[in-house]
């Protein structure tokens, strides 16, 4: 089992653009920090309604109220995050859509490098002897010798579909045919009632592929995924 | 006047969630993963009622809820209505204090 660069073709090449954006640096560098209360936030903003940074306010009270009892620090990033947000609602509705999920990939990296360090890598393939590569890369990998992990990252539940199920559980059996354990797990930054709400509907294998949430997504940067 | 209570503000956001669904069947191919999310979300907010329902709510609480059920009312798209199907109960419980 081997680790490779994705193919550089057009949609990576487009999709590249996307994750180099500094706005979703910005954006996930606060989202990592964030409590479960600011995802949400940033998730409803995200979503593309009001453009009024008022109206969020007023509709978050634990995180802006004036008896909220937020630490200055924890207010200034709710703000941050609410500013990101919404910049990132005003993108196009196609933009919007490629950037929340490149926004979910990188605070999912940032938080595995909390743990792997440089052994976190993006886009890469993951190829195995005598298997036709998948032509789809993961979205995130560890890349430690003997504790491999892969990762595939939604921005919300409806993501979750039969390919991404079997392209995770694949590469875990095509690795334990090569005596690796290969750990893998679905990032997916919305509620985990929703997730499993969508995962019920699913027969692809998925009992043995970990499901990361918006209330579990601290859990990247403290343990491995399987 | 009486603070609004829980239940109260449950009440009007799961009148409003239902329009939501309403939007979100028109997506054929999604129309039962509508319904059992809408389900799951519903029964959960029901058992939050359920358990602090008699609890009052400030008034900021309130206009939290209400901001919330009117930024749903805006939505004509359906695909958009699904990614609010999962949102809108976490806005809601998140204005309550029950993300616990």
């Amino acid at each position: 089992m081997r680790f490779q660069d994705a193919a550089r073709d057009a949609r990576a090449i487009v999709y590249a653009g996307i994750q180099a954006d500094p706005l979703v640096a910005r954006a996930a560098d606060l989202l990592a920090d964030a409590t479960l209360e600011q995802r949400v936030l940033a998730r409803a903003v995200m979503n593309g309604e009001s453009a009024d940074p008022g109206t969020w306010r007023a509709m978050f009270p634990t995180l802006f109220g004036a008896g909220s009892g937020s630490e200055v620090s924890e207010r200034a990033r709710s703000e941050g995050i609410l500013d990101a947000s919404l910049a990132v609602a005003d993108r196009g509705e196609q933009v919007r859509s490629q950037v929340r999920g490149a926004l979910v990939e990188a605070v999912t990296s940032r938080l595995l490098a909390r743990r792997a360090g440089a052994a976190v890598r993006r886009e890469r393939r993951i190829l195995f002897d005598g298997v036709p590569s998948e032509i789809h890369p993961y979205d995130v990998t560890v890349e430690r010798p003997g504790s491999p992990e892969a990762y595939d990252c939604k921005w919300g539940a409806r993501g979750i579909n039969a390919d991404v199920l079997h392209q995770l559980d694949d590469a875990r059996l095509h690795a334990a045919d090569e005596e690796e354990r290969l750990a893998v797990a679905l990032v997916v930054f919305d509620a985990a009632r929703s997730c499993r709400v969508r995962l019920d509907r699913q027969t692809a294998p998925h009992v043995l592929t970990r499901l990361i949430t918006l209330e579990t997504l601290d859990d990247l940067a403290a343990g491995a995924a399987g | 006047m009486a603070a609004e209570t829980v239940q109260n503000a449950i009440d009007r956001a799961l009148d409003a969630y239902a329009g939501l669904t309403e939007l979100g069947e028109a997506i054929d191919d999604e129309w039962s993963f509508v319904n059992d999310l809408s389900d799951a979300w519903r029964v959960h907010l029901d058992e939050v009622a359920s358990s602090h329902g008699e609890r009052p709510i400030a008034p900021e609480v309130s206009t939290a809820i209400d901001l919330a059920i009117d930024q749903i009312g805006l939505i004509t798209d359906a695909h958009r209505a699904i990614d609010w199907l999962s949102t809108f109960p976490q806005v809601v419980l998140v204005a309550l204090g029950e993300t616990s």
